[in-house]
C-alpha cells in the first residue's frame, strides 16, 4: 500500500514539473531547453510524506550546452543551490557565506552566466511582510557576491510565502521553505 | 448554431458560480443576543419574493452575532399580537408585504416594531426591480439595524478574496473574487496561474487594487470589476511592488516598493502619475494603511529588530510606535472610525488578531487560532474578517467586536484568503 502511495506520488511529483518550468521560464526568460531532475532518489519518501508538490529544478536555463554542464557540475561538486535562513532573519551564516564563495568562484569562471536569486519565507506572519522578508534573504546574499565585483550579474526576486516546498505547518517544513534559491542562465 | 454558443456561454458562466460560491456557516448562536423575528413578508401576486427577502435579511441578522433572528409560522398582516410576541420573549418584529407590479417591478412596503413599547420604529414603501430583491433585502436590514441600535449595518456591502484551489500536477488557480456581503452572488474578477495578494476596495467601490505575479514578480494592479478587461498597471518599479492601500479620497494608492533593495512604503497619485515616498527607514516598512481621515498611515516595520507597527503623522511627519505588547505585530489596519487597530499579533507561536485601542493602548486579542493573517474591518466597525486555517484548509473568518466568532466562510474546493470588505454603497 505505501509502496502504491510512494509510487503515484513520485509520479505526481515528476510531473508537477511542467509547470515548475512554466514558473522558472517566466522569472529567467524564455528557455529553449529544461532539465527536470529526476527524484527518485532515497530522500524521496520522507519528502513525499509532507509535500506532494514539492519540486527541484536544473538549476541552469537556457541553451548552451557548455555553460549547461558548468552549472551540473558545480552541483556535483556539492555546492548548495538552495540556502536556508532563521526565522524572520535574512543573515547569512559562515556555513551559507562558503557556499556563496563557491558560486562568486563559479561566476568569474563563468562570465556568460547570470545568475537569478529567488527568495522564499515561511508561512508564518503576514504575506506581504513575508514578501518583503525574501526579498531581503535574496538580497543578503547578493550583498556577499557584490564584495565580488559580481552584482550587475545578479536578479533578485521574491515570492514570500506563495512558493513553499512544504506543505507542512510545523518547524520541519517551515525551515524548508525559508531559503533563497539559485538559478543561472 | 447561435442556441448552442448561448448554451456553452450559460453552461460556462454556470460551473463559473457554482465553482466560485463559498460555504457560510454560522458558528455561535448567542443566547443574549437580540431576539427578532422576521416574517415571511405578505405576497400579493405569483411571486416567491417574500420568502426570499426575508430570509436574506434573517441570515444577515444571524450572521452579524448580535441578533437571534427566527421566522414565524405565519404570514403577519396588519393587525400585530402584541401580547403573544411578548410572551415569547420577542423584542422586535419585522414584517411587510410585496406586490408585483409587473414582470420586472415589485412594490416593497416594510415594518420594524418595538414589540415592548407596541410602537413603529421604521416603516419604508418603494419599488424594487426583480433583480434587485438581494440587494434590497441588503439595504433594508442596514436600514433595520439601524433603527435598532442606531448604527449603520455593513451588510449592503460587498466582500473580495482569493481562492486557491489545486489543480493537481503542482499547478494552482488562483481567482480573485467580488461578492455581496453574505457571500451570495461571487463574481471572479481575475483567473491566474500565479499569487494573487492583497486585494483592496477603493473607497467608490468601483475598482480593486491587488497584487499579481503574473509577470514574474510582485506588481501592483487596478481592476475595475464592473467594466469589462479594464485594468490599470502601475509604472514598473525596480523589486517588489505590493502591499497597495487606498488613500480614502480615492486619487492616490500607499504602496510598498523596493527601489535600491530598500522596501519603503510610497504614495502613488494616480491621476498625476506623481511618486511620493513615505517612510525612509532603512528596514522592511511595508503594509500600510490610511486612517479614514488621510492624515496618517499605519505600517509595519523591522526598524527595531521586531516585526511591529507604527503610526506615521502625515501631517507633522512623525513616528510614533502604536503598540508595545508582543514581540510580533503587523498588517495593522484603522477601524472606521480610526480609534482602534485590528493587527496580527503574536501570542506564544501563535499568530491571532488583536484589536488595540490606538489612544488607551488597550489590546484585546480577538481569536484563538495559530495561523490568522489579514484583519479588515467590516465598513461600520462592528466586525472583523480575517484569513486563518482550520483544519488544513485556508478559510475566512468574522469576529464581531464582542469577541465571538460569528462565521466561517470556506470553499470546498480550495483555500480561501486575502479578505477585503468594501466601504457603503453611494
Amino acid at each position: 500500500m505505501i509502496k502504491i502511495v510512494i509510487l503515484s506520488a513520485s509520479v505526481v511529483l515528476l510531473s508537477s514539473c511542467s509547470t515548475v518550468e512554466e514558473f522558472v521560464n517566466k522569472i529567467i526568460g524564455e528557455p529553449n531547453v529544461v532539465t527536470v531532475e529526476d527524484r527518485r532518489s532515497a530522500t524521496q519518501e520522507s519528502i513525499v510524506a509532507e509535500d506532494y508538490s514539492s519540486f527541484e529544478v536544473q538549476n541552469y536555463i537556457g541553451t548552451n550546452n557548455a555553460a549547461k554542464d558548468a552549472v551540473t557540475e558545480l552541483k556535483n561538486a556539492g555546492t548548495n543551490f538552495v540556502l536556508y535562513f532563521s526565522y524572520d532573519g535574512y543573515e547569512i551564516d559562515k556555513k551559507s557565506t562558503e557556499e556563496i564563495i563557491q558560486h562568486a568562484n563559479f561566476m568569474r569562471d563563468n562570465p556568460q552566466l547570470n545568475l537569478t536569486l529567488a527568495g522564499h519565507a515561511d508561512e508564518r506572519g503576514t504575506r506581504e511582510y513575508n514578501l518583503a522578508l525574501g526579498e531581503n534573504r535574496a538580497l543578503s546574499v547578493k550583498e556577499i557576491l557584490g564584495l565580488y565585483d559580481l552584482a550587475s550579474r545578479v536578479k533578485v526576486i521574491s515570492f514570500g510565502e506563495e512558493n513553499p516546498i512544504s506543505q507542512a505547518h510545523d518547524e520541519q517544513g517551515w525551515q524548508k521553505n525559508r531559503r533563497v534559491e539559485f538559478f543561472y542562465k | 448554431m447561435k442556441f448552442v454558443r448561448l448554451l456553452a456561454v450559460f453552461i460556462y458562466l454556470h460551473s463559473m458560480v457554482a465553482h466560485a460560491i463559498l460555504e457560510v456557516t454560522v458558528l455561535k448562536q448567542d443566547e443574549k443576543a437580540f431576539p427578532i423575528v422576521i416574517a415571511p413578508f405578505e405576497v400579493v401576486g405569483d411571486t416567491k419574493k417574500g420568502q426570499e427577502i426575508a430570509n436574506i435579511m434573517r441570515d444577515n441578522f444571524n450572521r452579524s452575532g448580535e441578533f437571534n433572528a427566527s421566522s414565524s409560522k405565519d404570514v403577519i398582516y396588519d393587525k400585530i399580537d402584541y401580547d403573544k410576541w411578548r410572551s415569547q420573549k420577542v423584542e422586535a418584529l419585522v414584517y411587510g408585504r410585496i406586490e408585483k407590479v409587473n414582470q420586472k417591478v415589485f412594490k416593497v412596503k416594510v415594518y420594524l416594531l418595538d414589540i415592548y413599547s407596541s410602537k413603529e420604529l421604521y416603516t419604508k414603501e418603494f419599488s424594487v426591480h426583480n433583480s434587485g430583491i438581494r440587494r434590497i433585502a441588503h439595504y433594508l436590514s442596514d436600514q433595520i439595524y439601524e433603527a435598532l441600535l442606531g448604527e449603520k449595518g455593513s451588510f449592503y456591502t460587498r466582500l473580495s478574496y482569493v481562492t486557491v484551489v489545486n489543480k493537481g500536477r503542482g499547478n494552482r488557480e488562483y481567482r480573485l473574487e467580488i461578492s455581496h456581503s453574505d457571500a451570495q452572488n461571487p463574481q471572479t474578477i481575475l483567473i491566474s496561474s500565479s499569487p494573487i495578494l492583497s486585494p483592496a476596495w477603493s473607497p467608490d467601490q468601483k475598482k480593486i487594487a491587488y497584487v499579481s505575479f503574473e509577470n514574474g514578480r510582485s506588481e501592483v494592479f487596478v481592476r475595475y470589476p464592473f467594466v469589462r478587461r479594464k485594468t490599470q498597471k502601475l509604472p514598473y518599479f525596480d523589486g517588489i511592488s505590493s502591499a497597495p492601500s487606498w488613500h480614502p479620497n480615492g486619487q492616490s494608492i500607499a504602496l510598498t516598493l523596493s527601489k535600491n533593495g530598500n522596501k519603503d512604503i510610497y504614495s502613488y497619485h494616480l491621476k498625476d502619475k506623481k511618486l511620493t515616498q513615505l517612510t525612509f527607514d532603512n528596514g522592511i516598512d511595508t503594509e500600510a494603511n490610511y486612517s479614514p481621515d488621510g492624515n496618517s498611515i499605519v505600517f509595519t516595520s523591522n526598524r527595531s529588530g521586531q516585526v511591529q507597527v507604527y503610526i506615521k503623522d502625515l501631517t507633522t511627519g512623525k513616528i510614533k510606535r502604536a503598540i508595545f505588547t508582543g514581540s510580533y505585530n503587523a498588517k495593522a489596519v484603522f477601524s472606521p472610525n480610526g480609534k482602534q487597530l485590528a493587527m496580527v499579533h503574536r501570542v506564544g507561536k501563535d499568530y491571532r488578531i488583536a484589536l488595540l485601542d490606538i489612544k488607551t493602548k488597550d489590546l484585546i486579542i480577538m481569536t484563538n487560532n495559530a495561523l490568522d493573517e489579514s484583519p479588515y474591518f467590516s465598513p461600520n466597525g462592528n466586525m472583523i474578517i480575517f484569513a486563518t486555517n482550520k483544519k488544513d484548509r485556508g478559510v475566512l473568518s468574522v469576529v464581531s467586536l464582542l469577541g465571538r466568532e460569528t462565521f466561517e466562510l470556506a470553499s470546498k474546493a480550495g483555500e480561501v484568503r486575502e479578505p477585503n470588505w468594501s466601504h457603503y454603497s453611494k
